[in-house]
């Protein structure tokens, strides 16, 4: 148990540098663009000698490193600048927008996990049937389809053609959205409002399933053949000659092996599908750290944009150490290495 | 009380027109508290017999004449349903592999447990420690708790067994349950199995490609040949006065621990593959027998008195030659010199880096032309050694002396001293082989490196494969299209490409069937005799080792504990570790 957490923390530690080189590379680039933070921070009336005066002040007239090393002593101070366009504190737009975001792609994790795996281990028991063929095809058919796709499709059909369900928004205009984390779901519950959670389980609906279906065909065909794999091992062979039954063979003893590399497949998988979430926000209206990305692009909003890229990168990063943590843990021979 | 009786079993598969036979008028009776072994080499159809015992045939194969049946009911009318309630209750299995053979995701203690409680039994903490106990394994309690892959292969081997006999069954089937441990490990494997079945009275199949093996455990055996049972009788009459050709030549295809050292008999050719058997006339032997009779080719032999052979008495007429593997002259210069060598790895830690000693204190010399033996159990630090020889893995500290030249410890020099004065030959040939390659190309490796010409080359494959007996032919195949011992041919031929002075052979043996050994311990006395090569021989096989090298070292947690002339180390052993390792050898045949 000992040497499992050193592992982790040593995961953690290995997670510092790449936070810094990321953010430093996202530094770089924005400030290789030809925009001017100091022109557009100033009235446009602004003469040419105040504008150099704001750049000094700024500290725009120095080296991209030393810029960047002013930064981050503010970021560690947990101050990520103003807002060009808005107005207001960067880590605040942030802090505010990425609830929305973190309940979307969690709720589509949880989709893609259970249609994945659930899918996966049905197409492995029905193999050699002609189920198995259909969802063979299937399969390969629903790779292709990319998420705005799904999400485009949903829309239309259970939100326009037979509307079921809402896509505008996380919540019904008429509700009172509870005080508190900023997680819909989670406010709701410990407020007790069903009728809030209801109303947000609905907005979630169809942009998690969206995201989930693209994400699931993947999980299903890896966690699929590695179950093929692990039928060909000894200890299969030897748990059916010791009588035990089929349903517990594959339940009890073949998935607990299967399920490993299809683990670290989803870590690389929810890596990207923290980057889905942005389409899908602006396709739903969420108002999550997509649609603060796209506006900040738009309006070349430079604080904002640094501080959503790394808001992203530290999410991958604690999906797969999350994944990792999991792995550590089904696995006693990664354990013990 | 008969518990499994085939009456005229066939077991065949309908491929493409063709009628594939895997066992055909397969007759034996395996009655409570006996020991039946199954013996032949790969190729034979010996477990196949298991497989159609657990209604596990590979697709496509059934069991389609003849009667096999266990206690009074009929394994090929049975349904699944009853077959699966007396596995692992009546009718138990020990496996080959057995680390491959416990889940590695589950604790022994899952494993033990879930299978007690498929067999009903409520106390299955104390049951489980009970049975551990009973097969000597210490700390049964905190064995429960570990993983597979922190047990060794032997122990493995105890917990398996131990479930086996967690029922009392009435059948156990063990499928070469020693194959993949150490000598002194099979050894004790074999006296628990014993013993847990002489416990109970249950009856076991023991199969095994070993007949020194079946001598030391079985009361009964079956020799199989291609799928067709040639002999079948008392152990002690089968296997020390055979009567069949085939029992006689791999009787004598084995070397011997003890008496004189004696040629092996080479028997010509391989078995036939399963299609090529549909097609054969008569005695399914009969292409291969050394002592075969113009009517052989036509008429199927029945069993008399257990021999199917219509020439019993003709295996008086199996002999081997007279001559002994010559040893080389005493006095040649040493062609290879280790001197204190010292190797250790980093185990990998957090804080503390702890160091694994591979190989402490390693000095032995091999004079040219001169075979020497490394033997000693797995982990004992016997591929270090090849390792280190071959400049794979530094030496942390020792001399390698090459002819006389000191090679430097690291670097190109030492690379190109070494790359035409020694080569290594690889336990397993079919991952030594690029698979993507052909023969030719494999073999001529050496050369496209130092920029021969194309003519050069060819020519030297034609060479190459003639002396190490391989047809033309077979420069154009690739890896796949040969058989295990073709295989390790053409792994020797690659070896000899550049006319090496000195051969590592790590375990190149290990995996064949008898005859093949024997072919391929031949080819390599008559290669020395022609091209004049040392070999430092690495094998956990005593008796191989006696009968191909004049010296011997014996390896011992990273130390070299003795060496000597392989007569005397073997006749008048003087390090303890050598006795036990000489006591666990299996008797001669």
């Amino acid at each position: 148990m000992r040497k499992t957490g050193w592992k982790l923390a040593r995961r953690v530690l290995v997670s510092v540098p790449i936070l810094l080189v990321v953010s430093f590379l996202l530094f770089a680039a924005l400030r290789l663009l030809p925009v001017d933070p100091a022109a557009m921070s100033l009235p446009p009336t602004a003469t040419l000698a105040e504008i150099a005066e704001k750049r000094h002040a700024m500290g725009l007239d120095r080296s991209i490193p030393a810029q960047y090393g002013i930064w981050l002593d503010e970021a560690l101070h947990g101050r990520f600048g103003t807002s060009i366009s808005l107005r207001r504190d960067a880590g605040a737009l942030v802090a505010n927008a990425l609830p929305a975001t973190i309940e979307l792609a969690v709720c589509a994790m949880i989709i893609a996990s259970a249609l994945g795996l659930g899918g996966g281990v049905l197409l492995f028991y029905l193999r050699g049937t002609w189920v198995e063929v259909v969802g063979d095809l299937g399969t390969i058919l629903l790779l292709s389809v990319p998420d705005f796709m799904w999400a485009l499709l949903l829309l239309l059909v259970f939100g326009v053609l037979v509307p079921v369900l809402p896509f505008m928004g996380r919540i019904d205009p008429g509700l009172s959205v509870p005080r508190g984390s900023g997680f819909l779901l989670f406010d709701a519950l410990s407020a007790g409002d069903f009728a809030v959670l209801r109303s947000a389980l609905r907005h979630l609906a169809l942009p998690a399933l969206a995201l989930g279906m693209a994400f699931a065909p993947a999980i299903m065909r890896v966690l699929r053949s590695s179950l093929i794999d692990v039928y060909h091992e000894d200890y299969i062979r030897q748990t059916r000659l010791r009588g035990v039954g089929e349903v517990r063979i594959l339940l009890g003893h073949a998935l607990k092996n299967a399920i490993l590399p299809t683990l670290t497949l989803m870590g690389v998988q929810f890596g990207f599908l923290f980057g889905g979430t942005l389409l899908i926000e602006v396709i739903y209206g969420t108002p999550g750290i997509g649609n603060l990305m796209v506006d900040a692009v738009r309006n070349a909003d430079l604080p904002v944009i640094q501080a959503v890229g790394l808001s992203y990168c530290v999410m991958v990063l604690a999906i797969s150490m999350a994944i990792d943590a999991m792995v550590l843990m089904l696995d006693p021979r990664a354990r013990a290495i | 009380m008969t518990v499994l009786r085939a009456e005229s079993v066939s077991v065949s598969a309908q491929v493409q027109g063709v009628r594939l036979r895997v066992l055909q008028n397969l007759d034996f009776v395996l009655n409570a508290g006996s020991v039946l072994g199954v013996v032949g080499e790969s190729g034979a159809g010996k477990s196949m017999i298991g497989r159609a015992v657990a209604g596990a045939l590979p697709d496509g194969f059934v069991l389609d004449a003849g009667r096999l049946a266990y206690a009074s009911s009929d394994m090929g009318t049975m349904s699944a349903a009853h077959r699966r309630s007396l596995l692992g209750r009546e009718i138990a299995f020990i496996p080959q592999e057995p680390m491959a053979a416990l889940n590695p995701a589950l604790t022994i203690g899952q494993q033990f447990g879930g299978h007690l409680a498929r067999l009903g039994m409520s106390d299955r903490q104390e049951r489980a420690t009970a049975m551990l106990e009973a097969v000597h394994l210490r700390d049964a309690g905190g064995l429960l708790q570990r993983y597979p892959h922190q047990l060794s292969g032997g122990m493995c081997q105890r917990v398996l067994i131990a479930m086996a006999f967690a029922s009392d069954p009435k059948l156990v089937i063990a499928d070469e349950p020693t194959t993949a441990l150490d000598v002194t490990v099979q050894a004790q494997v074999l006296r628990l199995i014993r013993e847990m079945q002489e416990r109970v009275g249950t009856a076991v199949l023991f199969i095994t490609h070993d007949l020194r093996l079946a001598s030391e455990i079985c009361d009964d055996v079956l020799v199989l040949y291609a799928g067709r049972p040639v002999e079948f009788g008392p152990a002690a009459r089968v296997l020390a006065h055979p009567s069949h050709p085939y029992t006689r030549a791999l009787q004598l295809s084995a070397p011997v621990m003890h008496g004189e050292r004696r040629a092996l008999f080479s028997l010509a050719g391989q078995m036939p593959g399963l299609r090529e058997f549909a097609g054969l006339q008569g005695c399914v032997f009969a292409p291969r027998c050394p002592v075969v009779q113009p009517d052989c080719g036509s008429v199927v032999p029945g069993a008399v008195n257990g021999v199917s052979c219509l020439y019993p008495d003709a295996v008086d007429r199996i002999v081997v030659p007279q001559f002994l593997p010559a040893s080389p002259a005493s006095s040649s210069e040493p062609v290879l010199e280790v001197s204190g060598l010292h190797c250790s790895f980093a185990k990998p830690g957090l804080f503390q880096r702890n160091r694994v000693v591979a190989a402490s204190d390693i000095s032995f010399r091999v004079d040219a032309g001169e075979f020497v033996g490394l033997v000693g159990e797995s982990g004992s630090g016997k591929s270090t050694v090849a390792r280190l020889v071959m400049g794979l893995t530094l030496p942390d500290s020792g001399d390698i002396k090459l002819s006389g030249d000191l090679l430097p410890a690291s670097g190109g020099a030492s690379r190109r001293m070494r790359l035409g004065a020694m080569q290594m030959v690889f336990q397993d040939p079919q991952s030594a082989l690029n698979p993507r390659r052909r023969v030719s190309d494999i073999v001529t490796q050496p050369m496209r490196a130092v920029g021969s010409s194309e003519d050069e080359m060819a020519a030297r494959v034609e060479v190459l494969l003639a002396q190490v007996g391989l047809s033309r032919e077979i420069g154009q195949r690739y890896p796949a299209q040969l058989s295990g011992g073709q295989r390790q041919r053409v792994n020797i031929a690659r070896a000899l490409c550049v006319l090496p002075k000195l051969l590592v052979a790590d375990e190149i043996v290990s995996g064949l069937d008898v005859s093949v050994q024997a072919q391929l311990l031949d080819l390599l006395l008559r290669l020395r005799a022609e091209l004049g090569f040392a070999m430092l021989f690495i094998s956990h096989d005593l008796a191989v080792v006696r009968y191909l090298c004049s010296r011997v070292l014996v390896m011992h947690r990273g130390q070299i504990v003795e060496q000597g002339e392989t007569e005397a180390v073997f006749e008048a052993p003087q390090h303890d570790y050598t006795r036990s390792l000489l006591a666990a050898m299996p008797a001669d045949i």
